[in-house]
């Protein structure tokens, strides 16, 4: 078929975005891994628990 | 520090809870209306506004943006000024927000109804509207990035998160998705076209899923559920890179709607590895709602709030690994096209939205109002009925779905289709219709149950519109201390370059799909073949996306030779370039239109067919659940648009001549006009300017630019009767039952049941004969048809001895029944 072999002609400079992609993707995903999974678990309950104590007038913790 | 007094606003928090409610019902009921339709077309009522091509989309439409919507706007304004500690940024915005979105609500569905509409799935409301909701789409991030400014908190909550890469999401969407260019108040051209319309639609439909059915969701799961279960989010970490994954890898999914289509292999492939690798942050999603209860399960027993909530999150799994799994190739090969994709939706539509957005209101409303939940005991009713309803729902449709797709594709032993007219395959499954209404119901009486209990609730509380609160200043936070603060807490810290990350993540999955498929021209290989529609065809075109016909009708046959024996020759990409919108549908409650204009194809009906099949299906096909159009034979063509829609084809790039608009009016009236003398050649009298003539004109044009010139003159069939092949007629029980058959499940369209012909067809069982009523003579009729009149050529669909039995059946049993 003459579409699909255009079509295909046309692939080779297109599968670059593809991989491009899909390297982005895996790079990012590595860096915010990392980082998030270094990030002090303190500060995480803190902020977990942050949402349930908003009664009316509260002391908020604002420190980070 | 000192607090600083300020006033909550509950009040916009309680009219988008109403608005909930209101438009709750409404689009369920009209969902039932549809539901029944399918079920019983009399409920079409034979109007043009009530048929189920404008009525389904009022529902999804209802569904989405004003009933989950109103929702997601009630949960995030409470839980933003919770969070955030200090009101809304502008209570003018917020009023803007909410009367602009509910007058888009009515505009939507009083302009469904009058069927304006773009014909693109989801985004149907016409470019006045769409430009008005990018103004309240605008007003509500403004308001939203404004209280995020204002806020007395240092750390921006992982809920809020979500509610950005909402308002994010869906801007880019709309906006990309909704270039048009308007020729009148009320109608539009998309400015893609065929494949390129469908890449981007698409990328719009997968993602108005992901921005918002679902990034809104849960952020209000993050909220919400921790709330109504008073223990914090099971982990943190968790949610931020469930975060930043689910955003970047939606934006690239949206191929899935169209494999095996009219796309590029590349566009294809992509979107089923970023379909399938969205399992994992899907699921950290569910996976956090659920471990979030761990050692709380008591607890969940007896709040009929958090049993909503954990159904939401469980149908919030299912659909997402359900999902993933329809986008493989051979899974997607049934899913598509059947009820499977209905059923799929309504798992997530009414177990994941439905889910959390009562549980949401169960724990709301009590909480706003002061006061308890008026009856514990109605909610948990509330909650098994729905529940109960969501299985109703979906079973029989999955059901539906594969007895369909299995006789779609089964083949004789002789190597023909099994059941080669498409209603059969319909037939089997219209009982699962008449269930899934039950479903509705049910689910409908639960919402009533549901209001009635809140409304009560409502009445015995006591409300503030301003409720009083304190909290200290926030001091301004500075620069990143690096040894403190990793990048993430920082980034929060910061809304509005948090918000442009967050834009870019979004920003490159939808580029990499859809510039290339616009700007690289290789990507839509042109066939010379295939000319721009004539006038009257384009007014025909539009008629049908007016109608709605693609809710019912795909023009998409995909390479199988299942869908090639039953539909002709498979779809190709060049075949679309002058489509503006594409319109390859996504459902085929009816047959495949695609190749409806190749003449001695096996889909084509001639003029008179179509006039007889508009006016009243049912009248052609009692089992047929399609509406009638008997209006179009009524209504005429409006001939003052035609030069203006011309001129705008030319500007989208259609090779109409120069100064063609001014001669259009005068080829559309030569047009119509041979189709009107053609019908009258049957005996229907019928005035060149009615729409039904356009409509023919579509029809007949569908798939016609590529058939390969198999235009037979009318007399060359007609042979003399001596060259007819010697038949001897079967005259056992056996063979005529199994004519008997054959003829009830094909030639009934046509024929009639009782074979004495509908409207102009020809009467089999009475002394006239055409063509001569020798075995010979029928035998050869039935085999080779006589395509100019619109009696197809059966010898491609069955054996020879099947049609001796269908001989034998007409000239034997008929003929006996009439003389009678
Ligand atoms: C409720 C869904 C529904 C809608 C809406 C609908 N149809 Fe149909 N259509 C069907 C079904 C089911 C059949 C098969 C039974 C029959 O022939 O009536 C069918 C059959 C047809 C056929 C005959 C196909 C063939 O060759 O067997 C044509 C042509 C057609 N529809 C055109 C249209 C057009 C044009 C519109 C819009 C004006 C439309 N339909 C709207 C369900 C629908
Ligand atoms: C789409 C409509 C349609 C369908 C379906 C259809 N027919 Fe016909 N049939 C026609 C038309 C129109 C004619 C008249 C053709 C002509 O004038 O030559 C015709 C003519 C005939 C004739 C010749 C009548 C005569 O007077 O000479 C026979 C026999 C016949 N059909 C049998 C069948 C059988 C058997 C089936 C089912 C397998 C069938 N038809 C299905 C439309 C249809």
């Amino acid at each position: 078929m003459k579409i699909v072999s255009e079509v295909l002609t046309s692939i080779e400079g297109i599968r670059i975005f593809y991989i491009i992609g899909l390297l982005i993707f895996v790079a990012l995903f590595i860096v915010i891994f990392i980082r998030t999974m270094r990030m002090k678990n303190s500060d995480m309950e803190e902020i977990k628990n942050s949402i349930l104590m908003d009664g009316e007038s509260e002391e908020v913790t604002t420190s980070n | 520090m000192e607090n600083q007094k300020f006033y909550y606003d509950n009040k916009i928090v309680k009219l988008f809870i109403l608005a909930t409610l209101v438009w709750g019902v409404v689009g369920i009921l009209v969902g039932v209306i549809a539901a029944l339709q399918l079920a019983f077309p009399i409920f079409n009522f034979g109007l043009e506004y009530t048929t189920f091509g404008r009525l389904r989309p009022v529902h999804t439409n209802a569904i989405i943006f004003a009933f989950v919507g109103n929702a997601i706007f009630a949960g995030v304004y409470y839980s933003m000024q919770k969070l955030l500690k200090t009101r809304m940024f502008s209570d003018a915005l917020s009023k803007f927000h909410f009367w602009g979105w509910q007058t888009i609500i009515v505009l939507a569905a009083v302009t469904l109804l009058a069927g304006f509409t773009t014909g693109k799935e989801y985004a149907e409301l016409e470019w006045p509207i769409d430009i008005l909701i990018t103004l309240v789409w605008v007003a509500f991030g403004w308001n939203m990035i404004g209280t995020i400014i204002v806020r007395r908190v240092q750390h921006i909550y992982a809920a809020i998160w979500w509610y950005l890469a909402t308002f994010l999401g869906v801007a880019i969407l709309h906006v990309v998705n909704s270039f048009e260019l308007p020729i009148s108040l009320f109608k539009s051209y998309s400015i893609y076209a065929g494949a390129q319309d469908a890449v981007v639609q698409w990328w719009y439909g997968h993602n108005a899923v992901a921005f918002f059915l679902t990034t809104p969701f849960l952020g209000l799961m993050y909220y919400y559920l921790p709330k109504a279960a008073n223990r914090p989010i099971y982990s943190y970490k968790l949610s931020i890179i469930h975060f930043w994954s689910l955003i970047f890898l939606y934006m690239w999914a949206g191929p899935h709607h169209l494999l095996y289509q009219a796309l590029p292999e590349w566009a294809q492939a992509l979107g089923v590895t970023f379909s399938i690798m969205l399992i994992a942050p899907s699921w950290g999603g569910m996976i956090n709602g659920l471990l979030t209860l761990r050692g709380a399960w008591d607890r969940v027993r007896d709040s009929a709030a958090l049993k909503f909530l954990v159904v939401g999150v469980t149908a919030y799994g299912m659909s997402t690994f359900e999902g993933p799994m329809m986008s493989l190739k051979t899974v997607n090969q049934i899913t598509h096209f059947t009820d499977w994709t209905i059923a799929h939706v309504h798992i997530g539509g009414m177990g994941w939205n439905g889910g959390i957005i009562f549980g949401m209101l169960y724990w709301l409303v009590p909480k706003l109002f002061k006061s308890k939940l008026f009856s514990e005991k109605l909610a948990n009713i509330h909650f098994w009925i729905s529940t109960l309803a969501i299985l109703v729902y979906a079973i029989p449709l999955y059901w539906a779905a594969v007895t369909q797709w299995l006789m779609w594709r089964e083949y004789t032993p002789e190597g023909f289709l099994a059941y080669p007219n498409f209603l059969e395959t319909l037939t089997q499954i219209v009982p699962m219709y008449a269930v899934r209404v039950v479903a509705g119901v049910l689910f409908l009486a639960g919402f009533l149950i549901m209001v009635f209990n809140l409304a009560k609730t409502m009445a015995a509380g006591s409300f503030v519109n301003n409720e009083a609160s304190e909290a200290p200043a926030l001091v301004p936070a500075g620069s990143r201390n690096p040894v403190r603060e990793t990048i993430h807490r920082w980034l929060e810290r910061k809304a509005v370059r948090f918000s442009i990350l967050t834009f870019i993540a979004l920003s490159i999955g939808g580029a990499v799909e859809i510039i290339p498929m616009i700007f690289i021209k290789s990507n839509v290989p042109t066939l010379d073949s295939v000319t721009p529609y004539t006038p009257l065809e384009l007014e025909g075109r539009d008629l049908y996306v007016k109608e709605g016909c693609y809710v019912c009708h795909s023009q998409m046959v995909r390479p199988f030779r299942w869908e090639t024996d039953r539909y002709g020759e498979y779809s190709k990409i060049g075949e679309f370039v002058y489509d503006h919108p594409y319109q390859w549908g996504s459902r085929r409650t009816g047959p495949d239109l695609a190749r409806a204009g190749v003449v001695g194809g096996p889909m084509y009906k001639n003029a008179a067919w179509h006039y007889n099949h508009f006016m009243d299906p049912q009248k052609m096909n009692e089992a047929s659940i399609m509406p009638n159009y008997a209006w179009l034979a009524v209504k005429n063509i409006d001939l003052s648009q035609t030069p203006k829609k011309i001129r705008a084809m030319q500007k989208l790039g259609v090779p109409y001549e120069e100064g063609y608009d001014k001669k259009a009016v005068d080829d559309l009236l030569a047009q119509a006009q041979g189709i009107s003398d053609d019908l009258k050649a049957s005996g229907i009298e019928i005035d060149p300017k009615k729409q039904m003539v356009a409509m023919i004109a579509y029809m007949h044009k569908l798939g016609r630019d590529i058939s390969t010139g198999t235009e037979v003159p009318a007399d060359t069939i007609q042979t003399a009767s001596t060259e007819f092949k010697e038949v001897q007629l079967l005259n056992n029980p056996e063979d005529l039952a199994a004519g008997k058959q054959l003829f009830q499940n094909t030639c009934v369209a046509c024929h009639g049941a009782d074979g004495k012909g509908i409207a102009t067809f020809p009467n089999l069982t009475d002394e006239e004969w055409i063509h001569g009523n020798t075995p010979g003579a029928v035998f050869h009729q039935i085999s080779e048809g006589n395509v100019a009149k619109g009696m197809v050529p059966y010898k491609t669909m069955f054996t020879e001895k099947q049609i001796t039995q269908l001989t034998s059946y007409v000239l034997i049993t008929l003929q006996d029944e009439n003389s009678k």
